[in-house]
């Protein structure tokens, strides 16, 4: 039958692999049964292409540069948070990860309750916590801080315990077989060994926090969103300009900062 | 007539080093050519050059009496099958469709890229399988046969482009000495068959004995040796494998004994 | 913190001349100090930490009764939720896998169009997508639609990077093998990039639907649909009650998608 047509798949019998096709089908259909939910509408879409473009048109206004040091000083903090919350999270991490390490956790249970309390931790995102801490400690960097904080904990104590796990056995034997107590052979054997995979993931998170923190004003939480909110909201569009453009260079500087420590650590450059 | 030319090809890397010191040959339509050297001695990078994998630094490459360049690269590829030492196989395609990639410059790309195929190419590229004795391994996935099958995929490829030229660069290095037999005596089998000329790299003196009309010696980017393999002297040996400023070497003598 | 490096002198048998350099404590020392600095810059005072944290346990034991009354609407805002990081997450994989091949170094056709999609990817990634999602509210009026948009624009650059990055780690002799037939640009885009990076490329797609469904239901903070909007009112009116089911959905949601996407990953690995 299918030898008659001209074209036809290279598997046996001429046809797509039917796990594709169910796959690209579920995907398919999945869009086709939401599409009304999303509000899905070409017509409205391709119609508001111009207004798109008279909305980019306002960006090109004259910057307002008697802004600039404000913004100077909202970045900076944006970045303090980012930077603070970072660090706080690693102090706080590196414990839970040990916890939550298959093969460096005291017992079966704390490993299962510590994993289970970091997917918790991750589960919601930084904005949500934000909007409660928020309304719990009030306006300020400080809930923008704790959230970060929080989220990456969840992200970053299960990074480690994965990096711990996939350490080598020989050199925790080794240690061991000297008499090293159980703290000394998760500092001394466990954690150099998993160190440059901490060092990449902490790049990875940094990066990650940065662009969170540039949204937490949102809530009013810090940082350089609530500007961003209200420049919007007032179409100051002198502003943001400003604003779009310092998020660009300070997220793209640390893009390329981290993908070049990020990769000097992989090809052992570092001594 | 001649199915390449070659007119004072050299090569030089962007690193300085320079591959090929001018190389001026023909290679007769329907011949088996084995070039022999010493790694290093640049069989690999005149193949690849061959194929348009690399660009001459100097001189001129023909095939079939047209000149190889950026515009009828692809064209002329389609007629210069290639053959690796690392088989360099699609490792998460099945065998036909590695081989039906040998048909894709005859064909364009909105069906291709969509995975779809013409019957007719089905057809060569079971004929390609059936003339290496892989029929039976059509779907499996390619990774996961033998370095000895791998390779036989590889010619099946370049079977189904029917071409004027196969390539073959190191195809046996990788392979246990049984499969190297089967592999040299299938590019010979082809040659015999089908007319198609084939140029082979080898480091062992051997196979290159057994199965080649003609043999091209190089040492550090230039040809040293050319004849057939009744001429190639232990003398002549010797000028293909000796190293750089050294006149004469005992080891050489010994390790060539034992070739 | 000395301890450390002299178990690593002990451990190299050979008595070495002596490292030269020990800085970490140096760098400790340093880092403590920028922290402090950015403490006292930020005007956290461990005062109102302090309180606040005494205070925390009987705030959230305010949440301790959620009321579900509504929880029909809130499932219904949740499926919006989860179409739209679907939609999201299709755009980005289609937006992807055109741009990707065309920055991947080893393959693109010319070192400038290299450069130039990678600077765009880079640019995608950078701009967040709240940010991205009010611009196209303002564009396309309140709704999902802007939001999808949204978390398909910014995770576009994400995947394009991810897959050209892959499509680099590919050996070159795949590439060759399979150029030497005289296959064109799209045909060794997929015969030999695409299936040799498939199970990686899927295992990113299912890592970014997990983080847009995340995102998506937060989205309605700005105004483009989804649940989060519906979460910021009841928190700004203290309903503590309608908050906590609306925190629950969300967490159960994610948690779901979470392990589902994990056991998906699995599978493919």
């Amino acid at each position: 039958m299918t030898t008659i047509s001209i074209w036809r798949w290279p598997t046996p019998n001429g046809l797509p692999p039917l796990p594709l096709v169910a796959a690209l089908c579920a995907v398919l259909g999945a869009m086709w049964f939401t599409a009304s939910l999303v509000e899905v509408d070409w017509v409205h879409l391709v119609g508001s292409l111009g207004k798109m473009a008279a909305f980019a048109g306002h960006f090109l206004v004259r910057p307002d540069w008697e802004y600039l040091p404000q913004l100077f000083d909202k970045m900076l903090e944006t970045i303090e948070m980012t930077v603070l919350a970072t660090a706080i999270a690693i102090v706080v991490s590196l414990p839970l990860g040990v916890l939550a390490a298959r093969n460096a956790t005291p017992h079966i249970v704390v490993y299962r309750v510590v994993r289970d309390l970091l997917s918790l931790m991750r589960a919601l995102p930084e904005l949500v916590w934000a909007l409660v801490f928020v309304s719990a400690v009030g306006l300020g960097p400080l809930p923008g801080v704790m959230a970060l904080a929080l989220v990456t904990v969840g992200f970053m104590g299960k990074f480690f315990a994965e990096a711990i796990e996939v350490v080598d056995h020989k050199p925790v034997e080794g240690v061991r077989a000297h008499g090293a107590g159980w703290l000394q052979v998760r500092l001394f054997a466990m954690l150099p060994q998993a160190l440059p995979d901490f060092v990449g993931t902490v790049m990875y998170i940094l990066d990650h926090n940065l662009r969170a923190a540039t949204i937490l004003g949102l809530v009013g939480a810090g940082g350089i969103g609530y500007d961003l909110v209200m420049a919007m909201r007032l179409f100051q569009y002198d502003r943001l300009i400003l604003i779009a453009l310092a998020i660009y260079l300070v997220v793209t500087l640390l893009d390329r900062l981290s993908d070049q420590l990020r990769s000097r650590i992989i090809h052992g450059a570092r001594a | 007539m001649s199915t390449i030319s070659i007119e004072s090809v050299t090569k030089r890397f962007p690193n300085g080093f320079e591959a090929l010191k001018g190389i001026s040959t023909e290679i007769a339509a329907g011949s088996f050519t084995v070039i022999l050297g010493p790694s290093g001695a640049g069989k690999s990078t005149l193949l690849r050059l061959l194929n348009g994998l690399e660009i001459p630094s100097g001189g001129s490459i023909r095939i079939a009496g047209e000149a190889l360049d950026k515009g009828n690269l692809r064209k002329l590829r389609s007629s210069v099958a290639m053959v690796f030492q690392q088989f360099n196989l699609v490792d998460r395609l099945s065998v036909v469709t590695n081989v039906l990639t040998g048909r894709l410059a005859h064909r364009s790309w909105v069906g291709s890229v969509f995975y779809l195929f013409r019957t007719e190419d089905m057809d060569i590229a079971q004929q390609a399988l059936a003339r290496v004795g892989l029929t039976d391994k059509a779907w499996s996935r390619a990774d996961k046969l033998s370095g000895g099958q791998q390779q036989r995929v590889g010619i099946a490829r370049a079977l189904a482009q029917r071409p004027k030229v196969i390539l073959a660069d190191e195809p046996v290095a990788s392979l246990d000495p049984v499969s190297s037999e089967e592999i040299m005596g299938l590019l010979r089998e082809i040659r015999d068959r089908d007319g198609i000329t084939v140029v082979v790299n080898l480091h062992q003196v051997d196979l290159a004995k057994r199965f080649a009309d003609r043999i091209i010696g190089m040492n550090s980017g230039r040809v040293v040796f050319d004849g057939p393999p009744a001429e190639l002297s232990p003398q002549a040996l010797r000028t293909i494998y000796q190293r750089e400023g050294m006149e004469h070497d005992n080891h050489l003598d010994l390790a060539l004994a034992y070739a | 913190m000395n301890k450390i490096s002299k178990i690593y002198t002990a451990s190299s048998v050979p008595a070495f001349p002596p490292r030269p350099r020990n800085l970490f404590p140096v760098w400790l020392a340093a880092t403590l100090a920028v922290l402090w600095l950015i403490v006292h810059d930020l005007e956290i005072s461990f005062e109102t930490l302090v309180y606040g944290v005494a205070d925390m346990g009987e705030y959230f034991s305010r949440y301790r009764e959620p009321d579900f009354s509504d929880l029909s609407r809130y499932l219904e805002l949740m499926g919006i939720t989860l179409a739209t990081a679907l939609w999201g997450t299709v755009f980005a994989l289609v937006v992807g896998f055109f741009l990707a091949p065309l920055a991947a170094r080893n393959l693109s056709p010319h070192p400038l169009v290299y450069r130039l999609v990678r600077e765009v990817l880079n640019f995608m990634r950078a701009m967040p997508d709240l940010l991205l999602a009010l611009v196209f509210v303002a564009a396309l009026g309140l709704g999902p639609l802007p939001g999808a948009l949204a978390l398909g624009v910014h995770t576009a650059g994400f995947l394009g990077k991810f897959f050209a990055e892959s499509l680099e780690r590919v050996d070159q002799g795949v590439y060759e093998g399979v150029a030497s037939t005289g296959a064109n640009f799209p045909q060794l885009v997929m015969y030999a990039g695409w299936p040799s990076i498939l199970r990686e490329a899927l295992g990113f797609t299912l890592y970014i639907l997990d983080r847009n469904v995340r995102m998506a239901s937060v989205l309605g903070l700005v105004g483009a649909g989804g649940i989060g909007l519906a979460l910021h009112d009841t928190v700004r009116m203290f309903d503590y009650g309608k908050s906590g089911a609306l925190i629950l959905v969300i967490l159960v949601t994610i948690l779901i998608i979470d392990y589902a996407s994990a056991w998906l990953r699995r599978r493919l690995g």
